[in-house]
């Protein structure tokens, strides 16, 4: 294993340029792959904990009674399905708004780590773009979606399309906003902009260090991923499906699927930035003790995933003009504090 | 409190030679033919001087053999006294015209409209005489008429061609043959009123506003009607409204029927209620008969109807949470589950899940099953203990409270005069109940509170329902315990052709207030049946009650009014 590695960094050194590209393909070929795969399960999961919440069964029948193989049954039929495009639509935008969907997810992927590889005693992360800003870039590329939700609504020339547009860019506003303040926030105690950097500093994990700050991101993860008590955009007693009405076939699948994406994308980004990341004590058995940060990872994304549908069971939808009221006059502001209270505890521990 | 010998002499001394023919039934039922000249002057004394402050309906009927038409205006009062008014208004079958009571009572509105597009009787002096069930291009056939024959079949017809309407759409047309004609039972021409998209469209004042829909295709509605808004942003501007999209006709398909076979057709008026719809029809036509119900009987129906309220309220209470929460609501679901339970104790005496077909002139179907009181005893507490829990999530949860406080509030006046009934009245503090106001079967000895709310809100109103559960458990239990052995019909033969007659039974159904006006004229079927439902009642509040708020509340406020579009279609 030693001699493996020993060899990488040496070809690394010698082919900077050609190991990064290298990277980049095998890179960019793994996370789409593990990011498509985990949003099935995420979509699985959550039909089975929903029902469960619910005293139901969920999907039962296809692939066993787990209904594992139910999510293949559903994504054949929605990829076989006609794809029906408006006669009014603005084509070249409605054909385009999943597929900014899609790369503003890929983006995020990129710079996230999916946690990492204990080996030879140090966390090895596994970062496909590993930059020295990557927190801020994840913030940004998050917010991409917004632009995706927008095309989609705008070019649909549908009226619950438009509404739901509108709605969903009120809220994305209101709500990156704060996030970008907790982020920075965690950025200044842990002195990087970094996520790898950020995992590694967590000797407290940030949810205990800035409390406020680990609410507020928290809401405005759900409010950025569009879920119950904020899926205003997608609203289906009010307007339809929202944004996503006229879609069908393989270009809904696409939307759909980014919404569990995100959701996936963004519990990891919760547990990277306030749950100490892949950090946990290395479990003393051989090959678990290699994978062990990923298990910690994994458990700490399940377990948020698992609250989200909680949440979604149990609670009811604000109306826009409250979501919109609660970001700007309450989550702002305090995220502000949050940020001052960061400084002087950052600066502190420094 | 007046009774109604003393409302007739009130009248009568008021406007001598007002009332052409009058019959005091009973201490509550007052039957009067007014003068047609004379009847705005007479409601308005009714209305300001006598408390008659609930106008409860109208019916039209057709005597095709006295050459006539009749209005009969059903007038009620919120609690003042308990005395039913039924004015009946003549008018000749030629050109029928009589006097619109729109400016006197705001809800007569849909009421009149109704009895325009299927009898043809015009009403001097409403706002809006357009079509409110049937589809435009149908209206002027007067198809509740006597001698309406039927439309021709656009569908088979070969003589059917395609034409297109001045306002752009393609329709079956069927021309006329000569011989109809001059039999004079086609449509000629069509009168001439704006379409309701015209209607709708004349509304729009600015580019920034857009008509949107809510109904039929939505996941909003119970059932199909069309809800359209006007918004401005998330502002709704002006709500429309229109029926019909269920309309089966069960009232004129009811004339067609035997006695007892009508009874099945109020099953299908309100699935989710059809106990109290099966009682009212029952109870109207036992008061012709004069048909005394054993008591055993009457006990098992409370009962059933009692259930029949709980499953109701709980599927109402349960839809209504979708809308404001989404379907991945956990407790929608807690009550969908808990319904199944009621739902099997109705199954288990009537053999049917919704449409039960269960009470009878005279009695009921059958007997209670074998241990029926046991599987009560152990599924009532259940339920007691299940409502409790709902009322308590729902006063604890802040963000219910923060969508449903003073969301589509209605003040106690505003709500007498736009005729609600039911949770949707009781919720703003007004204590009317027909189980107390109008009391049939075995209720007067019963003992219940009325619940009511204090803002009239839509929080209110699913309080309200909620409540009423563990009144309707508390009405059961002392139904079991009271429920004496004996026949479960009556001794008397129930003639096939009921003596002709006429009779207003009212209930107090899940949704509000039921009545039925059922007349004979001696044969083996009804000659008229005319529903008053609940829900058509309160459908009508809808329109003003959605005027300015958010899209978000205006689902909620429709949600909260427990809709059965295809009650109020019938």
């Amino acid at each position: 294993m030693d001699g493996i590695i020993e060899s990488i960094t040496q070809f690394q050194a010698q082919e900077p340029a050609v190991f990064a590209l290298i990277i980049g393909i095998v890179g960019a070929a793994i996370i789409s792959a593990v990011v498509n795969i985990g949003a099935m399960l995420v979509i699985w999961g959550e039909r089975k904990v929903l029902s469960d919440f619910c005293n139901r069964y969920g999907p039962n029948r296809v692939g066993g009674r787990w209904g594992i193989l139910q999510l293949g049954a559903d994504a054949i039929k929605l990829f076989t399905k006609e794809d029906i495009i408006p006669g009014d639509a603005d084509k070249g935008v409605y054909v385009w708004a999943p597929i900014v969907a899609s790369m503003a997810t890929m983006l995020v992927a990129a710079a996230i780590p999916f946690g990492a590889l204990h080996i030879g005693g140090k966390d090895i992360p596994l970062v496909v773009a590993n930059m020295d800003i990557s927190a801020l870039y994840v913030e940004a590329a998050l917010s991409l979606m917004a632009i995706a939700v927008f095309m989609a609504g705008y070019s649909s020339n549908n009226k619950y399309s438009i509404l739901g547009a509108f709605r969903g860019m009120a809220r994305m506003i209101a709500y990156e906003v704060p996030m970008g303040v907790c982020v920075i926030s965690v950025a200044i105690m842990a002195h990087s902009l970094n996520l790898v950097e950020i995992v590694q500093s967590q000797t407290i994990w940030y949810a205990f260090a800035q409390p406020l700050g680990f609410v507020i991101f928290v809401i405005a993860l759900i409010t950025d991923l569009g879920r119950i008590p904020f899926d205003q955009s997608e609203a289906e007693e009010e307007i339809i499906s929202g944004y996503n009405t006229e879609y069908s076939g393989i270009r809904f699948g696409l939307l759909y699927f980014q919404e569990y994406n995100n959701a996936l994308l963004g519990s990891i980004l919760l547990a990277i930035l306030f749950l100490g990341g892949w950090q946990g004590p290395i479990i003393p058995i051989p090959i678990l003790d290699i994978v062990s940060p990923l298990i910690w990872l994994l458990m700490k994304v399940v377990i948020i995933l698992w609250c989200m549908i909680w949440v979604r069971s149990s609670l009811f939808r604000l109306r826009i003009d409250q979501v919109t009221d609660l970001g700007w006059k309450w989550m702002l502001p305090l995220s502000i504090l949050n940020l001052g209270w960061a400084v002087i505890i950052g600066s502190y521990f420094a | 409190m007046i009774n109604a010998s003393e409302v007739l002499s009130s009248v009568q001394s008021a406007f001598p030679g007002a009332v052409l023919d009058s019959r005091v039934e009973s201490d509550r039922r007052l039957w009067a033919t007014i003068d047609s000249e004379k009847i705005l002057d007479v409601c308005k004394h009714l209305s300001t001087k006598l408390n008659f402050d609930h106008y409860s309906g109208a019916a039209g009927v057709d005597w095709i053999a006295r050459n006539e038409m009749e209005v009969v205006e059903i007038m009620a009062s919120h609690g003042a006294h308990q005395v039913v008014a039924m004015l009946k208004v003549k008018t000749p079958r030629e050109n029928p015209s009589v006097k619109s009571l729109t400016g006197l009572y705001w809800n007569a509105n849909w009421y009149e409209r109704e009895i325009w597009e299927m009898f043809g009787i015009n009403f001097e002096g409403h706002p809006e005489q357009y079509p409110l069930l049937l589809p435009d291009e149908l209206v002027g056939a007067w198809p509740w008429r006597k001698d309406f024959k039927g439309y021709p079949d656009l569908t088979t017809g070969e003589r059917a061609i395609q034409i297109t309407t001045p306002e752009g759409y393609t329709e079956l047309h069927v021309p006329p043959t000569p011989a109809e004609v001059e039999a004079g039972t086609v449509v000629k021409e069509r009168p001439k009123y704006p379409s309701f998209r015209e209607r709708e469209e004349k509304e729009i004042k600015s580019d920034a506003e857009m008509i949107m829909h809510l109904g039929p295709q939505h996941a909003m509605v119970p059932g199909p009607f069309l809800l359209d808004i006007l918004v401005e942003g998330e502002r709704v501007k002006k709500a429309f409204l229109d029926l019909g999209y269920i309309h089966k006709g069960i009232e004129k398909i009811m004339e067609n029927r035997s006695w007892l076979q009508g009874i099945t057709y109020t099953d299908r008026m309100c699935y989710v209620a059809s106990l109290s719809n099966n009682e009212c029809y029952c109870g109207a036509v036992e008061k012709i008969l004069g048909l005394e119900v054993p008591l055993r009987a009457q006990y098992i129906r409370v009962i059933l109807e009692e259930l029949s309220r709980i499953q109701s309220h709980l599927i109402g209470t349960g839809e209504f949470l979708t809308l404001i929460a989404g379907v991945g609501f956990a407790p929608w679901q807690y009550m969908i589950i808990d319904r199944e339970q009621i739902i099997s104790l109705i199954e288990s005496v009537t053999g049917a899940r919704l449409t039960h077909t269960f009470v009878r002139f005279g009695g009921v179907r059958n007997d209670l099953p074998e241990g029926f009181a046991d599987k009560c005893s152990k599924v009532l507490p259940y339920m007691k203990s299940r409502a409790k829990e709902f009322i308590e999530l729902f006063e604890q949860d802040p963000i219910y409270h923060l969508r449903m406080d003073n969301v589509g509030a209605i003040t106690q006046e505003t709500a007498k005069r736009m005729g609600v009934s039911g949770p949707p009245l009781r919720a703003t503090g007004v204590s009317y109940d027909i189980r107390k106001e109008d009391p049939i079967l075995v209720y007067p000895e019963l003992d219940f509170k009325v619940i009511t709310g204090t803002n009239g809100d839509s929080g209110d109103r699913i309080d309200v329902r909620l409540r009423e559960i563990l009144e309707s458990i508390h009405i059961i239990e002392q139904c079991l315990d009271r429920i004496p052995s004996g026949p479960i019909k009556t001794e008397t033969k129930v003639p096939k052709k009921v003596p002709a007659g006429e009779a207003y039974y009212r209930v107090e159904d899940p949704r509000g207030e039921m009545g039925m006006y059922v007349i004979s004229d001696g044969g083996d079927k009804p000659y008229r049946v005319k529903v008053r439902g609940p829900f058509y009642a309160t459908f009508q509040t809808l329109t003003p009650l959605l005027e300015g708020v958010y899209i978000a509340d205006a689902v909620a406020i429709a949600g909260s009014m427990d809709g059965c579009p295809s009650e109020a279609d019938r």
